[in-house]
């Protein structure tokens, strides 16, 4: 009879088994743009002349709440961004008013169902569109298979018992066999579980599986409204991503980095940095406004990613006519750069090879507590080799706050403006800032180093000298 | 012995078939999707789709299918009003199976209007 028992667990569990195999090839969903409970969405816009992180946090259930916040980077005086959450598969619609602030209250806002959704932002009479999905765990289908095992093994051990007690042998011994067979399947799937797989949430957008080889290139199309810009006076700079393959509007972003695009815009001479993070105004549509008070030609690079694909740049160019100004102090990251090579130390002087910002040898800064005068970098080499990692250290003047996910950034531009690189902190401790890059040729580089403290943004420029690697001898 | 033997291979024989029949069957999938303007029910049955007009009131509607991971872009397909608000794709809008991208141009008085869907077509 114990032979029989065990037969019937082995054949319960190569039954358990077999369905375990056959269910495998479920898909799990993109982790594009998706909000479940747990797991906060978190986009960076500039939007109203600031920088502001939209945070959405995901509900449990539906009908439920997302939780809407809008954190501050830089200073506002009671800025109100109005939320309006739109279910693309209905049209329902609810609205609120939240308000940016450095710990920002929470807007709860009731969504109907999983699925498809649009956000739609406004402050300043700038408009952003962010689309995002609401993701329902629907818990694990294998819960089944554990009470079920349970309930059965309960059950026919009762029954096992009682017929036991009756002194009937024979069906006593195939109820417990049944009872052993269901806690084998519960307990095979108990220990299974962690690693069976479980179908997408509720909401999920429907995939074919894993997918090799990420989506077409991205194409952009940059233009500013209007078509030329004057120095001192606001514009939109617009950029339409095109798919290389299909020539469709790329609408695909995923958020990198805490936003859908990072877009660096420099004055050709390097005197004019903004790092900003343009609003989703149609499919395919990216737009920023802003001002600069010199005139000149300025480079655009933008960073972002689509939907199961790496990371992409995208660059552009363009032209603000007119005569300069005075800096708008309503740009608080503009900064300046000084690149002039008679000011700035040579790669032979160790302790010194990054020059550090002058402000004044540069124009009166755009704020003054945003930029940063005595950023001094300490490199390691001293000389930057290139093609060799070169360590660049600042300190801060205040502990830094993660901001887009990292506790500081670096941006790289070759004087060309042919070379764009974007580092990243890697977590030093204390009030300093550390990153690691391999400049990939000789020369100069203009970089700006940015990281946020308890109210601001602060950026600190500075250049890097490189030397070509010595020859072998 | 072997009356529990068959009955232990009856047992994983249906849970076996339970999952495969399960899995493979390719039951047409609606999905809806609203604008502005029009509220619409797309249903794709095998390669082929329909969409039904829930809101507003359009004249015409073209489908256009794209396949995002392969850069595929399908030429845009007519439909014909088969009844008042039931729009029948001519032939064929995908042309394998796998995730697709389906935008739904509608055409009307009030206004000429796009929704994107996407949809997981079966083989």
């Amino acid at each position: 009879m114990i032979r029989v028992l065990r037969l019937a667990a082995l054949l319960v569990s190569a039954g358990a088994a077999s369905a375990v195999l056959l269910l495998l090839p479920g898909a799990a969903p993109a982790a594009a743009h998706n909000v479940t409970a747990g797991a906060d969405l978190r986009i960076a816009q500039t939007i109203a002349g600031t920088e502001l992180t939209v945070v959405i946090k995901g509900t449990a259930r539906v009908p439920g709440p997302l939780r809407i916040g809008v954190v501050a980077y830089q200073p506002v005086a009671d800025l109100p961004v109005n939320l309006e959450v739109r279910s693309v598969t209905d049209g329902r619609t609810v609205s609120g008013v939240a308000r940016a602030a450095r710990d920002p209250q929470f807007v709860r806002l009731q969504v109907g169902q999983t699925g498809p959704h649009e956000l739609r932002l406004s402050a300043g009479g700038e408009v952003a569109v962010v689309p995002f999905r609401v993701l329902v765990d629907r818990g694990s289908g294998w819960d089944f298979l554990i009470y079920g095992g349970f309930f059965v093994a309960g059950l026919l051990l009762v029954g096992g018992l009682l017929t036991g007690a009756l002194s009937r042998r024979g069906p006593a011994m195939l109820l417990a066999g049944g009872a052993a067979a269901g806690l084998t399947v519960a307990a095979m799937v108990v220990v299974l579980e962690p690693q069976l797989p479980t179908g997408p949430p509720d909401g999920a957008a429907p995939t074919a599986g894993p997918q090799a080889g990420g989506r077409p290139f991205v194409q952009s199309l940059l233009e500013t409204v209007p078509a030329s810009p004057v120095a001192g006076e606001e514009f939109t700079l617009r950029v339409a991503l095109v798919d290389g393959a299909t020539g469709r509007p790329v609408d695909d972003l995923t958020v990198h980095h805490e936003a859908l695009a990072h877009l660096v815009v420099t004055s050709e001479d390097g005197r004019r940095f903004r790092h900003l993070h343009p609003l989703r105004t149609a499919p395919g549509r990216l737009e920023v406004r802003m001002r600069t008070d010199r005139p000149g030609r300025y480079l655009a690079h933008a960073e972002l990613e689509r939907e199961d694909s790496g990371g992409q740049l995208v660059t552009g160019s363009f032209t603000v006519g007119g005569r300069p100004t005075e800096p708008s102090t309503t740009e608080p990251d503009t900064t300046q750069a000084p690149v002039e090579p008679d000011t700035v130390g040579s790669p032979a002087e160790p302790d010194t090879a990054g020059p550090p910002a002058e402000p004044d040898t540069a124009g009166p800064p755009a704020e003054p507590d945003t930029a940063h005068p005595a950023a001094v970098p300490r490199l390691r080499p001293a000389a930057p080799v290139a093609g060799r990692p070169t360590t660049i250290e600042l300190g801060t003047t205040e502990p830094p706050r993660p901001w887009l996910g990292m506790t500081g950034h670096l941006v790289v531009r070759s004087q060309d403006g042919a070379f764009f690189g974007h580092v990243h902190e890697m977590g030093s401790p204390g009030s300093r800032l550390r990153f690691t890059f391999s400049f990939p040729r000789p020369g100069r580089y203009l970089a700006w180093a940015q990281y946020a403290t308890a109210d601001r943004i602060v950026t600190m420029p500075f250049t890097v000298d490189v030397t070509a690697p010595e020859t072998v001898r | 012995m072997k009356r529990v033997l068959a009955l232990c291979a009856l047992v994983a024989a249906a849970v076996t078939f339970f999952v495969v029949g399960r899995a493979s069957t390719a039951e047409p999938v609606s999905v809806r999707s609203a604008g502005a303007h029009y509220a619409v029910t797309v249903v794709v049955d095998g390669r082929t789709a329909r969409v039904r007009l829930d809101r507003g009131d359009a004249d015409t509607v073209a489908l256009s299918a794209v396949m995002p991971h392969m850069g595929h872009a399908m030429p845009e397909a007519t439909t014909r009003e088969r009844e008042p608000g039931h729009f029948h794709a001519d032939g064929e809008v995908f042309t394998m199976a796998g995730a697709w991208e389906l935008s739904i141009r509608l055409t009307g008085p009030a206004a000429e209007e796009v929704l994107t869907v996407k949809v997981l077509v079966a083989d």
